[in-house]
């Protein structure tokens, strides 16, 4: 672990990466501000902030795009680095890690080779969104690669409650294959929930599933109803499984930990086993 | 100072189920801080093995000297260095601890579970450290205690009891059935401070179980009302729980706490005042 010297820069760089990698979604900022503090040299931190990039599009963060909330994510990525595309306005926007906010807008390229697939996608994914998440933020990606169409959604929801020590993100993405005759659309999903408590403790939540499926996909508007109907299934399902999931822990898992009380029901005698352990060690001694 | 509110503040947001590299890492970036870092952060407890007793014991910085742990059983240093040992009526205290809470253990955790306590002076009394340590054997799943009381003694007067209890765990579903791929963790660390003053004439062994014992049983229950209660219920709050299905809506956290609740203050009501 720690030796008689210092460590080297670039293990002080390493360090402050994997610090603000594994920074809980909506605590981004205070995190950054910790490692900033600890480094002490703002030169270090600069060289470090290329992770800024990975976490914000590993959490889905996002951003207000003209009144569109639009999402900051490696299918976006223009440039690798902070300059994104939002297919929902077709525009170009440039993240500001720190503020949360987009700068710099500017018309961006769509590929029109997938468009009438990915609009019909867009709205359907719409009337779902609004149905089951309070507020939401969501992408649909779509290109066309020779005789292959690839669609990509990216879904994502977050409550970030620091007043009352909490933070948690819902996010999923769905990647949707198909010849641009139509047939049939290999969709793959992942979905993943996070939460962090913080009152007192520190205490978290974390889940993740994929699954996948064959979709009939004949024409944009059947597709993408097809499309969202599985969406929705497997993100209904997933939930009620970790609704399930906690009522098992609470049941089962949590009490072979430990029980809420001894088998007896009773509180442990402490006078009775202190005389007991007294009693033992006379015994012991004079026979 | 601001360094330490940093690494505090730092350490309460990084996920706990990978708690041991980022205090290493923390340890390398501030070693200044390493006495610190490595007494003020909990972490998962260790375990070493008495060979001479034949037996496991759980180590800390309670019953390190330098690189050795001292064994509560047999009161040496593994590896073997002439390293500090407590004054006699203390460590007649610590044997005394040592059963009590073995038995509490086997209570309340059943006999795999480990439990060790070490005892050490302080300015105007002592202290000890009581550490239990379970881990679920078909599941994983583990349960480390961490309890250190103060104990201050005044001449003619009740003894003041400060106890600071850190309950860190982790639970996992395992994965599912082939095909789909899923795997779900709710992990952390919640700690909770309380101040008592008891009688001396009922002895330190019965004042400590009492407070230990209420102490950890106010915390499973709080961790039911956080753990399962509110990281679900924020969930919840992100994603609707669709209603019109054929399941029951989901319960609030408030009810599934009820049960354990009036449970236990039904039989605390009936416990024996200290005499």
């Amino acid at each position: 672990m720690s030796g008689l010297m210092d460590i080297s820069n670039d293990e002080k760089v390493r360090i402050a990466r994997d610090f603000i990698r594994a920074a809980p979604a909506g605590e981004f900022r205070e995190v950054v501000n910790d490692v900033r503090v600890l480094l002490g040299d703002d030169a270090l931190l600069t060289t470090a902030s290329d992770v800024f990039y990975e976490h914000a599009t590993d959490q889905f963060c996002r951003v207000d795009v003209e009144g569109s909330p639009a999402l900051a994510t490696k299918e976006g990525s223009v440039d690798g680095s902070k300059v994104f595309y939002d297919p929902g306005t077709g525009k170009n926007f440039t993240y500001k890690y720190l503020t949360g906010e987009a700068t710099n807008i500017e018309p961006g390229v769509r590929d029109n080779g997938a468009e009438s697939w990915r609009k019909a996608l867009e709205d359907a994914l719409a009337v779902y969104l609004k149905d089951n998440f309070p507020a939401f933020g969501s992408a649909v990606y779509g290109k066309l690669d020779g005789d292959t169409v690839s669609l990509t959604v990216a879904i994502e929801n977050h409550k970030y409650n620091p007043d009352n020590f909490y933070c948690g993100k819902w996010q999923s993405k769905w990647t949707v294959e198909f010849p641009t005759s139509g047939g049939f659309a290999k969709v793959v999903g992942e979905m993943k929930v996070q939460v962090h408590y913080f009152e007192d403790g520190n205490v978290q939540l974390h889940t993740k599933k994929t699954t996948e499926e064959s979709v009939q996909v004949s024409n944009p508007e059947e597709g993408a109803k097809n499309v969202v109907e599985f969406i929705g299934r497997s993100e209904k399902e997933y939930q009620l499984g970790i609704n399930e999931n906690y009522r098992e822990m609470s049941a089962t898992t949590f009490k072979s930990l430990r029980r809420a009380l001894p088998i007896t029901k009773n509180l442990v005698d402490w006078h009775k086993l202190h005389s007991l352990n007294i009693g033992r060690d006379l015994m012991n001694r004079t026979t | 100072v601001v360094s330490t509110q940093s690494t505090g503040d730092l350490m309460r947001r990084m996920p706990t189920h990978n708690l041991s590299k980022h205090l290493g890492d923390l340890v390398d970036l501030c070693p200044k801080l390493t006495e610190e870092l490595l007494s003020a952060v909990d972490q998962p407890l260790s375990v070493r093995r008495d060979d001479m007793k034949q037996k496991d014991f759980i180590v800390c910085d309670y019953n390190r000297d330098g690189e050795s742990f001292r064994s509560p059983w047999s009161n040496i240093y593994y590896p073997y260095i002439e390293g500090y040992l407590p004054p006699i009526q203390l460590r007649t205290i610590e044997e005394e601890l040592n059963k009590a809470f073995k038995v509490y253990t086997d209570m309340y955790y059943g006999e795999e579970a480990l439990s060790s306590v070490y005892v050490w002076d302080v300015e105007g009394g002592f202290a000890a450290s009581i550490l239990i340590k379970k881990k679920a054997p078909e599941t994983g799943d583990t349960w480390d205690s961490i309890n250190v009381m103060e104990v201050f003694e005044k001449m003619g007067r009740p003894s003041h009891y400060k106890l600071t209890t850190t309950v860190l765990t982790s639970m996992a579903v395992k994965p599912g059935d082939e095909g789909d791929e899923e795997m779900m963790r709710v992990s952390g660390s919640l700690t909770r401070q309380k101040e008592e003053d008891f009688p001396s004439e009922s002895g330190h062994t019965t004042n400590i179980g009492q407070m230990v014992e209420a102490m950890e049983n106010n915390i499973r229950q709080q961790m039911e009302g956080v753990y399962f209660g509110k990281t679900r219920d924020v969930m919840n709050e992100i994603r609707s729980v669709t209603a019109g299905t054929s399941r029951q809506k989901q319960p609030s956290a408030v009810m599934m706490g009820g049960g354990f609740g009036a449970e236990l203050s039904g039989v605390l009501a009936k416990r024996k005042p200290i005499q």
